[in-house]
């Protein structure tokens, strides 16, 4: 693979499946800390 | 609401509406575009869209369901005042519409999935086996069972939309994974990551790339379809929408993105040379025809051509199942019991749909006309909020108690100008490059398949319509309370 295609899967990559993860992993943290709140 | 009417957990709201917007278009139309669009640059393009058009737009969408508590025409005579109903109407009648088609491709994908695991498409031939099928009695049996088991579905009302998205979307995940992972590692895959990664600079300057990203963000996160709305009735009182939002944006990205390395590793380790000839088939050409030849040449095809239609088919029928939740919910603002509105839903749908599983050309004319009018009904998102207030609605609905995550002024500015800017230049130049690709006459022809005329003499008669009976649905979904 090229420089510039591997540049570009990381970067696009990195936005897409890092910003999944990321503000997944949020909500997690979130409904896990409502969780503690109820209980 | 009742508490029977509510999903029971965040994650069951998550699930169903990632299994809304993950749809075919993620696994059959994204690698396509992305292939004859310049590759990496359609995917900043891409990128961009998905920030100025997707997430802005479903954020409205939950903010509309959530306040208003009632299906499109309800939520738009509530949010937008009661003249407006028919922008509701607009939107409702449009994801009908899709719905009417779209039961029938995920029969395909039904009847492709059971002809994966008994082999019969190894025997005859995609090909054969395709015109053999399509578009024959066949093909309305396989909309008729694609249909029925949407419907059960939806008859068991939210609890059981929600327990099937906890199966499906989990499972649908794990497969396209298994998928993308056995790609990536065939010999020769490196060559289609290069072709779906190298950035053309120059086609960033193409004004074509540009539209071609944002109508695949409209089509394949569901934003503007009336589908989130119709989810959002369901959410608990405090439940969040920013984050959600953002969630199911990115994630419905995620799964297109896992599609296209799929799909186009495939197509290079398996068959370089006829990859213009596959990117260029078509979405029934590349998924009906050409994977299962691929797959057949792949060590252990067989196998991963069955978990391939599987995943379409949870795909296509977690997204049909929200296409007939919508059209029940808004039967059921107007008083009618869900066993009463699903079952009319049901026999319309296998009614409607008939034409387009006969016949092919019938259905890719629907997806054309009724395609385009999404653009119209993302402008009627905005212009729903514009009359509501948008910045109204972004603090008393969307940051309201429960928000995960604060939306800025931004979002205002993108639903009051951006997006209709956009929805107006997208359709625009999708009516004029039908047009263009038309001879001088023909193009204006309403009984032309894939003509503008088609386009406008339908979208007139429901608008005429629809307009018509503007205070007759608001009086009618302003009767049953929702949940009822």
């Amino acid at each position: 693979m090229s420089t510039s295609a591997t540049i570009m899967m990381v970067l696009i990559c990195g936005f897409v499946w890092g910003g999944f993860l990321g503000f997944l992993m949020r909500a997690i943290r979130r409904e896990g800390g409502k969780q503690q709140v109820e209980k | 609401l009742s508490t029977n009417e509510q999903f029971q957990t965040r994650w069951g709201l998550v699930l169903a509406t990632l299994g809304m917007a993950v749809g075919t278009g993620n696994i059959w139309r994204f690698p396509r575009i992305v292939a004859t669009n310049g590759g990496g640059s359609f995917l900043i393009a891409w990128v961009v869209f998905l920030l100025i058009w997707s997430v802005p737009l479903m954020i409205a969408e939950f903010a509309f369901g959530k306040r208003a508590r009632k299906g499109t025409v309800g939520a738009f005579v509530r949010i937008a005042g009661e003249k407006k109903g028919w922008m509701g109407g607009w939107v409702a009648l449009c994801a009908t519409a899709i719905m009417f088609y779209y039961s029938v491709v995920a029969g395909w994908c039904i009847r492709y999935f059971v002809a994966a695991i008994l082999g019969e498409l190894r025997g005859a031939g995609p090909e054969e086996f395709w015109e053999s099928y399509a578009g024959t009695t066949q093909a309305f049996w396989t909309h008729a069972v694609a249909l029925t088991l949407a419907i059960v579905v939806v008859w068991f009302g939210v609890r059981g939309i929600e327990r099937v998205a906890k199966v499906l979307i989990p499972s649908l995940v794990i497969l396209v994974v298994i998928l993308a992972i056995r790609a990536v590692t065939l010999p020769g895959a490196a060559a289609g990551l290069e072709f779906l990664f190298k950035p053309d600079l120059h086609a960033l300057g193409d004004f074509r790339v540009w539209l071609a990203a944002l109508t695949q963000n409209a089509w394949d996160t569901g934003a503007g379809w009336g589908l989130i709305l119709t989810y959002a009735i369901y959410m608990k009182a405090r439940e969040d929408i920013p984050l959600n939002a953002v969630l199911i944006g990115f994630g419905n990205n995620s799964m297109s993105l896992l599609a296209g390395i799929m799909v186009l590793c495939t197509v290079f380790a398996i068959n370089p040379g006829a990859r213009d000839q596959i990117v260029g088939a078509g979405n029934e050409g590349l998924t009906f025809i050409w994977m299962p030849q691929l797959f057949a040449q792949m060590p252990g095809g067989r196998f991963f051509m069955i978990f391939f239609f599987l995943a379409l088919t949870f795909a296509a029928l977690t997204s049909l199942i929200s296409m007939v939740e919508l059209a029940a919910r808004n039967l059921m603002d107007a008083g009618l019991s869900r066993k009463r509105a699903v079952g009319i839903v049901a026999a319309a749908g296998l009614v409607f749909g008939t034409p387009s599983a006969l016949s092919v050309t019938f259905l890719n004319n629907q997806d054309w006309v009724w395609g385009v009018g999404l653009m119209l009904s993302g402008l009627f998102f905005a212009l729903g909020a514009r009359s509501f207030g948008v910045e109204r609605l972004r603090r008393e609905v969307v940051n309201a108690e429960g928000a995960d995550l604060q939306v800025g002024r931004w979002w205002s500015f993108l639903m009051a100008v951006v997006i209709p800017v956009e929805a107006l230049v997208l359709m625009i130049w999708w009516l004029w490059g039908a047009s263009v690709d038309k001879p001088a006459g023909e193009w204006l022809d309403p009984f032309s398949a894939g003509s503008v005329g088609t386009v406008l003499a339908q979208w007139a008669i429901a608008l005429v319509a629809l307009v018509a009976l503007n205070r007759w649905m608001g009086r009618k979904t302003s009767k049953g309370e929702a949940g009822s």
